[in-house]
């Protein structure tokens, strides 16, 4: 027995010591590091392709290592980016534009038009906004190395505008190899001439991304401002992990392992502004506005009547303070919270909502007779998971017979796109979120769409409304643009395209040593952030 | 002898094949597409229906897997939908946390749960023994991912002593790779010691009370040798039994480590999969665990007929 | 031997004290939660403008996120959790007594059989679980058989090995060599022996089950995120630990002392069953 405790107690000791000379190892670690920043993104980098995708995540990969011809500043005004000069004709049809010097690919080769050239077909072939300047477009081709030439059919007023949305998916220039892949391929490299480079030996799919500075980027003379002017990076190493439990972040976060979490829950905010080491910031100050779909080529809401009965129904504020408390706020317009053409046109007839008797007494005028009504819940999305609860126990106490179909978002994003009856599979409403700054833009956005069964997912119809919407990309002034949106907006709460839950803002966590992030809508570049 | 290890290979591969037809019936049924899944929440349908064609998932459901089973018997296991590389690759990045982890579990568990089962036993009613029972019953009752959190918050966050989450390859030094380890292995192993503590125990008991055993007390043979020579060499069989099964359940238990500690191994990796609908990912993943598995069991049960020779085939 | 009497009670308990107080537990849980719409209030009901309320005496413990009442939901949430522990544990051991007993006794079955049985085996609990149900969506028919289904190799080859151990032993060979029907050989003496493994393994499964609830809730996947269940409960409240504990701890706990329950019952059912293990005594 004695030698079993003395082992016992020389396994001790190693163990031990085993645990405390790692603990010195990571003291010296720490102090003499360089500065490498780890960031927590709101989802996982699944696709490279920012063409290929519309992913947020994949369009701040895109602006990591690839350049754009324009950029929007912090005002939202088009500045000119990987552009020097450029020229518009006197009958405004034709568009000359010249690359700036010192651009380079990540392998050292040059930048010319011709990829210049090939990036906007291949983006023009998917973005809505690219697809609107292709069937404008008489010819895009390049005139010498350094000068590329778009001339229109038509005059085209917002075609700078376009060429520089941050909607994604993004005009990112690719080189032309790349570029003349269809855009429903994903390339297969990770070459830009951004101001950093990927670091493709250290990638591990599903955990950990790393982007590198490009030391030889040139960056503009001009300082930055928003995504225009100098790209200049302040940092060494930017490591991407992907932590997909909120709580593990948020330890992380803590503990000084992670330096930025996009996406922190909500409801952790408060505890992240009492530590003394985090900040909670906000980035995309004009936000996001949550909204549900409604399937109105079944029943009930192929009847206007119970469409307009969701108006009536959903209180916004009882939504918000569930789904984003403090930070969520009750929104009127489709076109957003707090853009150029938000406003209030043709909401007095339904407030804010949260009239259950008014709701039901829709349902009733609208013939509903007790037939099932699908919500589909994606439970891997927070919003989605808690909101169809909400939802369906405000149906349930107006006598609604709803039920609720659980799945991931994957599995929501096969059933959304059935438009059979619900006993053949089909649906009734699910919840999803758009950014402001693509619902400001009804030619960027698909969910603004009513021409029925091309329409996005719900498929409403309103050939009044097409009418005007196609006027959109014709009218030349901001105050034109503005009348024509009261008047879309008023046929759209008529004839209900969707219905609104709120509008929000998501706030990031960072570390207090973290500083100088640029906050747009849509994107997070990473340039000029510091470490300290 | 031989014949019968000849048998159990040849089975072996029905097995496999079983589950390989089991594993692509099941996920090509699946709702869901992982073309929806790349396209992003505000695609459209049209750019939805272009990735399905270019992926190949239009293809006829024999055909589609016809040319998985060729590509596999040649070893190419495919392509990751999602990262667009070979899912060879991206399962031998993940396979060093796993192995690392699981090993680590393994022999954690297997040393203390026999060794407590063990001392249970000998015993048995005693106050060891109610302790002991105690403890593995507790330890069976607590889900790995509360443990995980409260490990976590006392060591990592309020002590300071150890990560938060992550892991680090062995290759930059055992230092940090064991420090990474120690509250996930930990973590896992309390189920697993619990685990095997209780079938050891039950086992030990049901080889002591045999008459042969009460004959040999009888002879003034030691409790030591009792226990150890004869007793352990008999209650190995369900003991190894459980030690095989458990590789599957620990597997399980991976998968919920990995996320809670944030390790980057094969366990995360299919769960993203599957939430993907990454099919190759998902399809060699299970079809690597299945075959470490029977490989595992087909080792135990080899090891049945040198422990306990009465075992025959 | 008398019948059993009440006043045997207490002399039962001192002898099988592991039986009382898991089973005692046992039972009490299955009747507080049968009796749950007698004294529990709504758990479903959602109040959007009552989110993480500390305790009162309208809401015992609270309310989590949706501003549901925390009790109510621990309450009803037994109903779920043991119903998911019980049956996928009945489901398993009936699958598994008759598979394994089979395949123990019988060679030529036993090849294809334990073989199928692997098959099933060799994917981890958790990842066919997931599979199983991403193949139907959340419900709880689904989860009890994706449950029972890994977990049934697991008893029928436990309960094959104890066979296989059996059938060596002198008094079965002689039984058989002295000419008694099979059926009779397998009732009076097989049968009997595979019991406290059942019994062992079938507690061990009900457990399992309840935690694998757990797990897949943890991931997402589990009961449907609208039905009250421990697990459901616990993963949906992680983050409000440090706001609102009782929304974690209180069905933390219950899980907790429910396996527990479970695993005394079945450790203590084990010693009351097996005839030699008592003769130990």
């Amino acid at each position: 027995m004695t030698i079993s405790r003395r082992e016992i107690i020389k396994t001790g000791l190693a163990a031990g010591a085993a645990i405390s000379i790692p603990s010195v190892l990571r003291a010296k670690a720490a102090s003499g590091s360089t500065p490498t920043v780890h960031m927590v993104k709101a989802n996982d980098l699944r696709i490279f392709d920012p063409i290929f995708t519309a992913t947020n995540v994949t369009a701040d990969h895109g602006l990591a290592i690839y350049d754009t011809l324009f950029g929007l500043d912090s005002k939202f005004m088009p500045q000119p980016q990987m552009v020097g000069k450029w020229s518009v004709s006197a009958d405004r049809k034709t568009y000359t534009f010249e690359l700036r010097d010192g651009l380079a690919w990540h392998d050292d080769t040059p930048v010319t038009a011709g990829d210049c050239v090939a990036s906007i077909r291949r983006w023009g072939q998917v973005a809505p906004g690219g697809q609107l300047i292709m069937e404008r477009a008489g010819d895009i081709s390049k005139k010498d190395d350094k000068t590329f030439v778009i001339s229109l059919k038509e005059p085209l007023g917002i075609l700078i505008d376009l060429l520089a949305d941050l909607s994604p998916p993004c005009l990112f220039i690719m080189r032309e190899k790349d570029a003349s892949r269809p855009a429903t391929e994903q390339v297969t490299t990770n070459i830009g001439s951004g101001p950093f480079r990927f670091n493709d030996a250290l990638v591990k799919p599903g955990a950990s991304y790393t982007y590198d500075r490009n030391e030889k980027y040139v960056p503009r003379q001009e300082p930055a401002d928003g995504l225009a002017g100098g790209k200049i990076v302040k940092v060494d190493r930017i490591i991407w992990d992907n932590i997909s439990d909120p709580q593990t972040a948020f330890a992380a976060l803590q503990a000084g392992e992670i330096d930025y979490v996009e996406q922190p829950p909500n409801d952790l905010l408060s505890v992240i502004e009492s530590d003394p080491n985090l900040v909670v910031d906000v980035l995309d100050k004009s936000g996001k506005s949550m909204l549900l779909r409604l399937n109105c080529l079944q029943k009930p809401f192929d009847n206007v009547k119970a469409r307009q009965a969701m108006l009536h129904l959903i209180d916004q504020e009882a939504f918000m303070s569930v789904l984003a408390p403090k930070y969520g706020a009750s929104v009127t317009s489709i076109f957003g919270g707090d853009t150029l053409y938000s406003n209030d046109e043709n909401t007095g007839w339904y407030k804010k909502g949260g009239d259950p008797e008014k709701a039901k007494q829709l349902f009733k005028e609208a013939g509903y007779a007790g037939e099932k009504v699908v919500v589909l819940q994606a439970t891997d999305w927070a919003p989605s998971n808690d909101g169809s609860q909400l939802l369906a126990a405000a149906l349930r106490n107006i006598g609604i017979n709803v039920e609720l179909a659980p799945s991931d978002w994957g599995g929501l994003s096969t059933r959304r796109a059935k438009k059979d009856s619900i006993e053949n599979g089909g649906w009734s409403m699910f919840i999803t979120s758009e950014a402001d700054f693509s619902l400001a833009n009804p030619l960027a956005t698909p969910l603004l769409l009513a021409n029925g069964e091309s329409a996005w997912y719900g498929w409403p119809k309103n050939d009044e409304y097409e009418a005007l919407r196609a006027k959109w990309a014709t009218v030349a002034t901001l105050e034109e643009r503005k009348a024509l949106a009261r008047q879309m907006q008023g046929l759209w709460w008529d004839f209900v395209g969707d219905v609104r839950l709120g509008h929000y803002v998501s706030p990031m966590a960072r570390r207090k040593t973290l500083t100088d992030i640029i906050g747009l809508p849509q994107v997070v570049p990473m340039w000029n952030m510091q470490k300290a | 002898m031989a014949a019968y290890v000849f048998r159990r290979l040849v089975s072996t591969i029905a097995v496999m094949a079983m589950v390989g037809i089991f594993v692509f019936l099941l996920l090509r049924l699946a709702p869901g597409d992982p073309a929806a899944m790349i396209a992003g929440r505000s695609a459209t349908e049209e750019m939805i229906a272009g990735i399905r064609e270019k992926l190949g998932l239009n293809d006829p459901m024999p055909v589609q897997f016809i040319h998985w089973v060729r590509d596999m018997l040649s070893g190419d296991f495919g392509t990751s939908i999602f990262a667009g590389r070979p899912v060879l690759e991206l399962m031998s990045q993940r396979l060093e946390p796993t192995v690392s982890l699981s090993s680590l579990t393994m022999l954690v568990s297997v040393m203390i749960g026999v060794s407590f089962g063990i001392l249970a036993a000998w015993r048995a009613g005693g106050p060891i023994d109610r302790l002991l029972t105690a403890f593995s019953a507790l330890g069976f009752s607590v889900p790995v991912f509360v443990v995980g959190y409260f490990l976590v918050y006392f060591f990592a966050m309020r002590a300071q002593l150890l990560p938060v989450q992550g892991y680090k390859p062995i290759s930059q030094g055992l230092g940090p790779w064991f420090e990474h380890l120690i509250l996930p292995t930990v973590a896992l192993s309390v189920a697993y010691i619990a685990f095997i503590a209780r079938i050891t125990r039950a086992s030990m008991l049901e080889v002591l009370s045999e008459d042969y055993m009460r004959t040999a007390a009888a002879k003034g043979a030691s409790s030591f040798a009792m226990l150890f020579h004869h007793a352990l060499k008999n209650a190995g069989v369900p003991i190894l039994t459980v030690v095989g099964i458990s590789f599957a359940y620990l597997i399980g238990g991976v998968v919920l480590t990995e996320t809670v500690f944030n390790i980057p191994g094969i366990g995360r990796l299919v769960v993203d999969a599957i939430n993907n609908r990454d099919y190759p990912i998902i399809q060699s993943v299970l079809i690597l665990t299945s075959g470490l598995y029977v490989f595992i069991n087909l080792t135990v049960d080899l090891a049945y007929t040198l422990i306990d020779p009465r075992i025959r085939y | 031997m008398g019948r059993l009497q009440l006043s045997d009670l207490p002399r039962l308990a001192r002898r099988y004290p592991l039986v009382f107080i898991g089973g005692g537990l046992l039972t009490l849980l299955i009747i507080l939660a049968l009796a749950a719409p007698l004294y529990a209030g709504d758990p479903v009901n959602i109040n959007p403008f009552k989110r993480l309320q500390p305790p009162s005496a309208e809401m015992w413990f609270g309310s989590d996120n949706l501003g549901r009442d925390v009790f109510a939901r621990t309450i009803f949430g037994a109903r779920i959790s043991l119903m998911v522990g019980l049956l996928s544990a009945a489901c398993a051991a009936l699958a598994g007594l008759l598979i394994g007993v089979i395949a123990g006794y019988s060679r030529s079955f036993d090849n294809v059989v334990m073989r199928i049985m692997d098959g099933l085996m060799s994917i981890p609990t958790i990842l066919l679980a997931i599979a199983l149900i991403s193949l139907t969506g959340p419900g709880i028919g689904i989860l009890i058989v994706a449950i029972a289904i890994p977990e049934t190799p697991a008893v029928a080859r436990l309960v094959r090995s104890v066979v296989l151990g059996v059938r060596q032993r002198p008094y079965v060979e002689a039984a058989l060599c002295g000419g008694a029907r099979l059926p009779k050989v397998l009732w009076r003496h097989i049968l009997p022996s595979t019991v406290p493994a059942l019994m062992v393994q079938g507690a061990t499964v009900c457990a399992s089950a309840i935690l694998t609830e757990a797990g897949l809730s943890f991931l997402g996947v589990g009961v449907p995120p609208e039905i009250p269940s421990w697990g459901n409960m616990i993963a949906s409240s992680r983050l409000y630990l440090a706001i609102a504990p009782l929304t974690i701890f209180a069905p933390g706990i219950c899980l907790a002392v429910t396996v527990l329950a479970v695993n005394l019952l079945g450790d203590g059912l084990r010693d009351m069953f097996d005839p030699r293990s008592k003769r130990r005594r």
